[in-house]
């Protein structure tokens, strides 16, 4: 029977196939990252650039089958002030079209790669902020668009998790979100304890950020658990889901009308810590959470 | 420009002497990279933010993450030497290749290199540090022979 919820998932990671045994039926939704599914010799590479893990795409086959898929990536870093890495979004697209076809793609707006580094693929170690403003849109639009035809599949960008925010800027994130959905570029993945972080480390409350949003331009909602650091609070996804960003998903997600997707990222290092018992639960929550929500039926879960 | 704006952020994110060296005197920013005010302005606003220290922290926490994954024995036996290490071969190589074993590879031919050049470390570190290399040698050659 169709119905009229979005879908319940995971961020795959190598622990993922173990959680789904204990609750096959409350993951309806795996979001691979295709940059940990091979390594990647970058672009000066003598040969090949991109040799698959193949043990770890055929588990993903595995448990992907019969779920919804989508592909979460880093490795395009398309706020970078560099030229779109073709070579890279070929290599996703082949993928996707080997797994059957990623549903949706979605890529983090942050700073990945920087533009002189000098080595291939450099990156900057962590994702860094952006400035939000014109010339930044035209950079990041005109990439959705290339990709976009590549990938032949609905684009998201994810806001990221920052400590340092900009000065300064002509517009705000939810403004440069809004404004790319506005005219057609993508959608977006609002990661809800990424805001927490940015709070946490003294960025502005998430209501006001998510009230500024474009509730029709939400696809997908991550959550997760980070934590205290050297009076700091990391986005680490050691933890669950901590219960002021739950109160802002069931105060909020039922407004998304497009919402296709609700994410549980944990880092697989910390599964076991963690445990399969409080893991099935916060699914299960999820799935509260999923039930509060009547999306479009272009959006709804199939089941 | 843009560009130079994004690699300063990431070059005062990678590195805490610069951060301090640029908080103190912020002309060193534009000596340094091609910045028009506001983007000169933005920079200084942000390193004199608390939260920098925190990026700091997690630019070196993701930077370690390969090599104690990849060659736990040898960051044990280095002990308190580790920081002043890692630090050096950070200085050297400022971007963190995405692919784990050449990271880690690179920074075993790194510490090589210093006990080769007479640098004397903890006892067991060079006899940690050969059999680890040698599993990362590996690791990394077959990571070449994985079809696509």
């Amino acid at each position: 029977m169709a119905q009229s919820r979005p879908a319940v998932g995971l961020l795959y990671n190598p622990a993922t196939p173990d959680l789904v045994q204990h609750a096959p039926n409350l993951v309806e939704y795996i979001a691979a990252m295709p940059d940990r599914l091979w390594f990647d010799f970058g672009p000066q590479a003598p040969g090949r650039r991109f040799h698959r893990t193949l043990g770890a795409i055929e588990e993903l086959q595995r448990v992907s089958r019969g779920r919804l898929l989508s592909g979460h990536g880093i490795g395009m870093s398309l706020p970078s002030a560099i030229p779109l890495d073709e070579e890279f979004v070929r290599a996703v697209a082949t993928m996707s079209a080997d797994l059957g076809g990623f549903h949706w793609y979605s890529e983090h707006l942050s700073v990945f790669i920087t533009p002189k580094g000098s080595v291939p693929n450099a990156q900057a170690g962590l994702g860094l902020p952006v400035v939000y403003d014109d010339e930044e849109f035209e950079i990041v639009s005109n990439k959705l668009k290339h990709v976009k035809e590549m990938l032949r599949c609905p684009l998201l960008l994810e806001n990221g998790s920052f400590f340092t925010p900009v000065p300064d800027m002509d517009m705000s994130e939810p403004a440069f979100l809004n404004r790319l959905h506005a005219e057609g570029h993508c959608e977006t993945l609002l990661d809800l304890h990424n805001l927490y972080v940015c709070w946490r480390n003294g960025g502005p409350p998430p209501p006001d950020y998510i009230e500024e949003l474009d509730s029709g331009a939400v696809m997908e909602i991550h959550l997760g658990g980070g934590d205290d650091f050297a009076g700091f609070y990391m986005d680490s996804h050691s933890s669950l889901t901590p219960p002021e960003v739950w109160r802002w998903a069931f105060d909020y997600a039922p407004r998304f009308k497009k919402l296709r997707a609700i994410t549980f990222e944990f880092q697989e290092t910390y599964y076991e810590r963690l445990g399969a018992e409080a893991l099935v639960s916060e699914l299960e929550r999820m799935h509260e959470l999923a039930a509060s929500c009547k999306v479009e039926s272009e959006a709804a879960y199939a089941g | 420009m843009l560009a130079d704006f994004q690699q300063a952020l990431a070059d005062l994110t990678g590195s805490p002497e610069l951060c301090s060296h640029a908080r103190r005197d912020p002309t060193v920013l534009t000596q340094k990279y091609r910045l028009t005010e506001r983007e000169w302005s933005r920079l200084v606003g942000i390193i004199s933010h608390r939260g920098m220290e925190c990026a700091c922290i997690v630019y070196r926490a993701n930077r370690l993450a390969p090599l104690a994954l990849n060659i736990p024995e040898t960051c044990k036996a280095l002990g308190p030497e580790l920081r002043a290490v890692v630090s050096e071969f950070w200085a050297t190589f400022p971007e963190t290749n995405v692919h784990f074993f050449i990271e880690t590879d690179r920074f075993c031919r790194f510490l090589q290199a210093k006990i080769a050049e007479g640098r004397t470390f903890g006892a067991d570190v060079g006899v940690v540090l050969a059999r680890e290399s040698a599993a990362v040698a590996a690791a990394l050659q077959e990571s070449y022979t994985e079809r696509s």
